[in-house]
């Protein structure tokens, strides 16, 4: 299909991502009565679809929920150097992000989220996290 | 609520790891025949309605859904495709039976995996875009996390989930349908834990299940007396990274139409992707402590190979010879949908007579 | 039957708009909200979820149920999508209701949403691959031919006069221009307007049809029990139907929607309804282009074949005429997010059974409707019957009228969305080497040497073109093969200004469905050529004119084209 795709990150993300580039903060929506902050924020609690406002910060430092190695990429070459992914819940969040783990970090340790210096609004401006 | 369901006919094809020279349609007739055969019925006059599992990335055509008629016997007739895999498209059948609009349904799904070029890229179009895929990360990376996320919470070992594998082989020794039985181990790493021979490989094939209500078909050779599915939150950020949610909702529906006690089970075929999923799955089954040798008895995924959305209705096909041949009475069927979905469905099966 | 009772309890509805800034799962969200909050429900009580959604390729997102699953309130609940093209809105309802009847569930939130937008440089690319991948992709197909071949076969059969055609494009404009969601809402156009725009393939006319749109509907049914503790006016489902017709789109006459009437049958048999031209008091047809409501009105039954047009024409389906049809507005007024559309039609008629439509309410009261989608390749028909089981007198427990909020979109201009921060943009990269099977290689290689290929039923005693390995007829496999002449007649044809991403063509394209002799309504797709535009004509005898030996590949595009024969 000679066709691409142009994605508007809706206005959840719209707010983060905002905030990111603009502040260098993560923004997160909280659901009191569910008792979850989403992050990035939301504008509906999936548990009960209660509305929500983005007006949480998180982090930037939070804990390792997960790590793994990719040895091979989406066509299953291989990485040469291997590409460490993690999962981590950022401080006042419930909620995990994935990105690069930048460094050696296990499950429970406490990372920080590194920024680009150069931020466009966009999942990118995040680096990934690094061993606090 | 209505009448007992009943299994009157499987039949399938392919299970290979190429079926070269047969289109999917030729693949579906193939599979569809064999079931009709099986059941004693006239798709043209015979069966009410059915029921088709697929996705248009998977087959690379939209709308699917247009080119399963014809050769399952359909055209003209009541024919819906759910975007799942097949233990979804029975339970439909299931739904339809028992809300009295048909009284005999065929339920299809099938893997032409080898049609397909880049699979990491079709898994991939499946990831958030805004948030996930940006990063390049492959689908697959996330069943690495899961595992290591999984051992640390469960205590479990990666010794605990090759022992998996190497069973399933094992079991798929017996089984003329499994590609992989005598597969050479492969320690290759994918995704850290994660190596290759814990991760099933593609295989093409077609299954095709007819039900009945007990008041049309009272020979049915096996019931299904228990459907559930559920899903998990959709996104990484939400989703429980060490329990599988979903097959727990999903067994808990299932269990109770089935008025089933986990004790009863005598056969569980279950998702095997990865190994570490056959005992998260165990785990939210209620069934970590069944006999092992009880587990995947068809060889699983690892053995039979990678069905992609047929694959539940693979282990459905499982259970239902065994059940046929005596070797169980009461069967749990389950599915998971494999990275990066959350949804699982769940089944009840059990020996007729 | 056996299964209980299922009524729609409640509905929502967000606007219809050309591009959305809300993700597919935050339109989704809107939509079930909407609708939760006019039954008074919280989506707790909500015991399973069912949604449809046309092709991912619009959103943009593989599984596009699980990615849109936390939108439609389906967060650890049963959740299924169901995907039949674009019958699948009012498929939506079907779903919903054996999963109630079934005894499944006792509560369902049935959720449609589409996101087109998100396909570029034009949501119609998303249709480039619904053509066979063997024989009819290589030709380049645009998904207006298919459209276009189809309305100049009805409108040839019957000698239809365009003006007719075209006043069900002004009546539902005008119906939607008081509708709060609606995108496309016109009081003031006219037949002219309609016959003066843009030709974009003959017969087709920009005006004719309804644009991509964002957007998304959601319904609550309930068990009758559940039904009756949630309110005083229960809109039932009476009937249900749905038909699947052949692949084989260019061995089917287009001139009629057998499979609507197949599914039309089988819910007024459910419904109870033996005459459906006095049992339906008002109809929601689907209708992406204006020759399309009239053709599934005749194909429901309500209409003789080939008199839809000029009972519209005379104003029988005006919304104060003596059946009113797409009162809502429809898709040609509302918009056409294509699963919300559908859905949009059992909602509306939901409102219109319960006299909560405000400015669209048809006069009288209205006690039954039907409500209709179609898709796939010409193929698919879906069919809901509702009704209410008591007389509603006038303003009797009347509530706001309906759609009474809605929580958004937000819509973006063109260049507000070209500019949107955190947009990402990415192309769609999947490779795919499809395996054409033995048949379908033994029908290339023989283009390959300049012949056309067929294959025997001996049961049925047809010569089938496309070849295939079974008939689906008897369902058994073929028994033989034959070869057909390249000759044959033109089935029906279009001519094509404009690309699939709708830019200007300098020479028209000339598809046609080509029947061949010698099969049983045997034949394909192709294109005319060498031949004046003007001077084509349905049953004209033509040949194929084959590209030089040494240039085939084993392709349709073996054949360059056809030209009109001579014949003596």
């Amino acid at each position: 299909m000679p066709v691409s795709f142009r994605y508007t990150p809706g206005v959840g993300n719209t707010a983060f991502f905002e905030a990111l580039r603009d502040r260098g903060v993560f923004l997160g929506s909280r659901c009191a009565d569910c008792a979850v902050t989403y992050l990035p924020a939301r504008i509906f609690c999936e548990r009960c679809f209660a509305s929500l406002t983005p007006d949480i910060e998180c982090g930037p430092e939070g804990v390792v929920v997960s790590w793994t190695v990719a040895h091979v990429g989406i066509d299953g070459e291989r990485l040469d150097p291997a590409v460490t992914y993690c999962l981590v819940q950022l401080d006042g969040a419930d909620t995990v992000l994935l990105h690069r783990l930048l460094g050696q970090a296990d499950i429970g340790a406490r990372v920080r989220a590194m920024l680009s210096e150069d931020r466009t609004g966009a999942i990118g401006d995040l680096q990934g996290f690094a061993p606090a | 609520m209505g009448p007992r369901i009943g299994i009157v006919g499987v039949g399938w094809s392919g299970f290979r790891p190429t079926t070269a020279g047969r289109s999917y349609k030729e693949l579906m007739f193939e599979a569809a025949t064999a079931a009709y055969v099986d059941a004693g019925v006239d798709p043209r006059t015979d069966v009410d309605s059915f029921v088709c599992a697929s996705e248009d990335v998977e087959e690379g055509t939209s709308i699917f859904d247009e080119y399963v008629p014809d050769q399952l016997g359909g055209v003209q007739r009541p024919v819906h495709t759910v975007a799942a895999d097949g233990l979804f498209a029975l339970a439909t059948a299931a739904m339809l039976l028992r809300s009295g609009i048909a009284n005999v349904v065929a339920v299809e799904a099938h893997s032409k995996a080898s049609d397909v070029l880049t699979p990491g890229r079709v898994d991939a179009f499946a990831m958030d875009p805004v948030l996930n895929r940006p990063l390049g990360v492959p689908a697959l990376a996330l069943a690495g996390l899961e595992m290591r996320r999984f051992l640390h919470e469960t205590g479990r070992s990666v010794e605990d989930c090759a022992a998996v594998a190497v069973r399933n082989r094992e079991h798929a020794r017996s089984n003329r349908r499994a590609s992989y039985a005598d597969a050479p181990p492969d320690p290759t790493p994918l995704f850290d834990p994660l190596i290759a021979d814990q991760a099933a490989r593609s295989a093409d094939g077609c299954i095709v299940v007819v039900l009945a209500g007990a008041q049309t078909r009272a020979d049915a050779s096996v019931w299904v007396d228990g459907v559930g599915w559920s899903q998990d939150a959709p996104s990484i950020e939400s989703r429980d990274w060490a329990r599988a949610v979903a097959t727990e909702r999903a067994a808990e529906g299932a269990y109770a139409q089935a008025d089933l006690a986990q004790a009863d089970v005598d056969l569980a075929e279950v998702d095997d992707a990865f190994a570490y999923k056959q005992l998260q799955h165990l785990d939210a089954l209620g069934l970590a402590s069944i006999d092992p040798g009880r587990v995947n008895r068809s060889g699983g995924a690892l053995g039979e190979g990678h069905l992609h959305e047929a694959n539940g209705l693979a282990r459905t096909l499982g259970a239902v010879e065994q059940l046929r041949a005596g070797a169980a009475r009461t069967a749990v069927v389950q599915s998971w949908r494999g990275v990066p979905s959350t949804s699982a469905a769940v089944a009840v099966l059990r020996a007729a007579g | 039957m056996t299964g209980r009772r299922v009524a729609v309890v409640g509905a929502g509805m967000t606007r219809f708009v050309r591009r959305a800034q809300e993700t597919g799962k935050e339109l989704a969200f809107q939509a079930s909200k909407a609708a939760l909050d006019a039954a008074e429900l919280r989506l707790a009580d909500v015991d399973a979820v069912c949604l449809t959604s046309a092709p991912d390729a619009f959103d943009g997102v593989h599984r596009k149920g699980d990615y849109l699953a936390d939108g439609a309130g389906a967060w650890g609940k049963p959740f299924i999508r169901t995907y039949v093209g674009g019958g699948s809105g009012v498929f939506t309802a079907i779903q919903g209701w054996y999963t109630v009847a079934s005894g499944q569930a006792d509560v369902v939130l049935c959720v449609a949403e589409e996101k087109m937008s998100s396909c570029q440089p034009h949501p119609q690319g998303a249709f480039l691959t619904i053509f066979d991948n063997i024989i009819e992709r290589p030709l380049g197909p645009n998904l207006l031919w298919i459209f276009a071949l189809e309305m100049q076969r009805y409108m040839d059969r019957y000698g239809l006069d365009k003006r007719d055609i075209a006043s069900v494009a002004v009546k539902n404009k005008r119906n939607a221009a008081g509708h709060p969601a609606a995108l496309l809402g016109q009081a003031d156009i006219t037949v002219e307007d309609v016959l003066a725009s843009e030709v974009l393939a003959w017969p087709v006319q920009r005006l004719d049809v309804s644009p991509i749109s964002d957007g998304a509907v959601a319904l609550v049914l309930a068990s009758e029990d559940a039904a009756r503790r949630l309110t005083d006016r229960p809109v039932w489902v009476q009937g249900v139907g749905w038909n699947l017709d052949s692949t084989y789109w260019t061995n089917r006459d287009l001139v009629y929607p057998e499979y609507v009437e197949n599914a039309a049958r089988m819910a007024y048999a459910m419904a109870g309804v033996t005459e459906p031209r006095k049992q339906i008091h008002v109809a929601e047809p689907y209708d992406p282009f204006d020759y399309k409501e009239l053709h599934h009105l005749e194909g429901l039954l309500l209409f003789d074949k080939g008199k839809a047009p000029e009972a519209a024409a005379a104003g029988v389906t005006a919304r104060d005429g003596d059946l009113p049809c797409c009162p809502s507005g429809g898709l040609l007024g509302v918009g056409n997010p294509i699963a919300a559309a559908g859905l949009m039609k059992i909602a509306e008629l939901f409102w219109q059974l319960r006299g909560e439509a405000g400015e669209r309410q048809v006069p009288g009261t209205p006690e039954r409707g039907v409500a209709q989608a179609w898709g796939d390749l010409m193929q698919v028909g879906t069919v809901v019957v509702m009704g209410t089981e008591d007389a509603r007198t006038d303003a009797a427990g009347a509530t706001a009228d309906q759609p009474a909020t809605m929580l958004g979109p937000t819509p973006l201009s063109d260049a507000a969305f070209r500019a949107a921060a955190g947009a990402v943009e990415t192309d769609l990269d999947v490779r795919y080497a499809w395996d054409p099977g033995e048949v379908m290689g033994a029908f290339l290689d023989a283009l390959r040497e300049g012949r056309i290929l067929a294959t025997i039923c001996t049961a049925c005693g047809r010569t089938l073109v496309p070849p295939r390995a079974f008939c689906e007829r008897c369902f058994r496999p073929t028994d033989g093969w034959t070869e057909v002449a390249a000759t044959g007649t033109v089935e029906t044809f279009s001519i094509c200004h404009v690309t699939w991403d709708m830019r200007p063509l300098e020479v028209p394209e000339l598809p046609a469905v080509i029947r061949l002799e010698g099969s049983s309504d045997g034949g394909f797709l192709h294109k005319l050529g060498d031949v004046e535009p003007s001077a084509i004509r349905i049953g004209m005898p033509v040949e194929a004119v084959w590209r030089p030996i040494a240039e085939r590949t084993g392709s349709i595009l073996d054949i360059a084209h056809f030209r009109p024969r001579e014949t003596a």
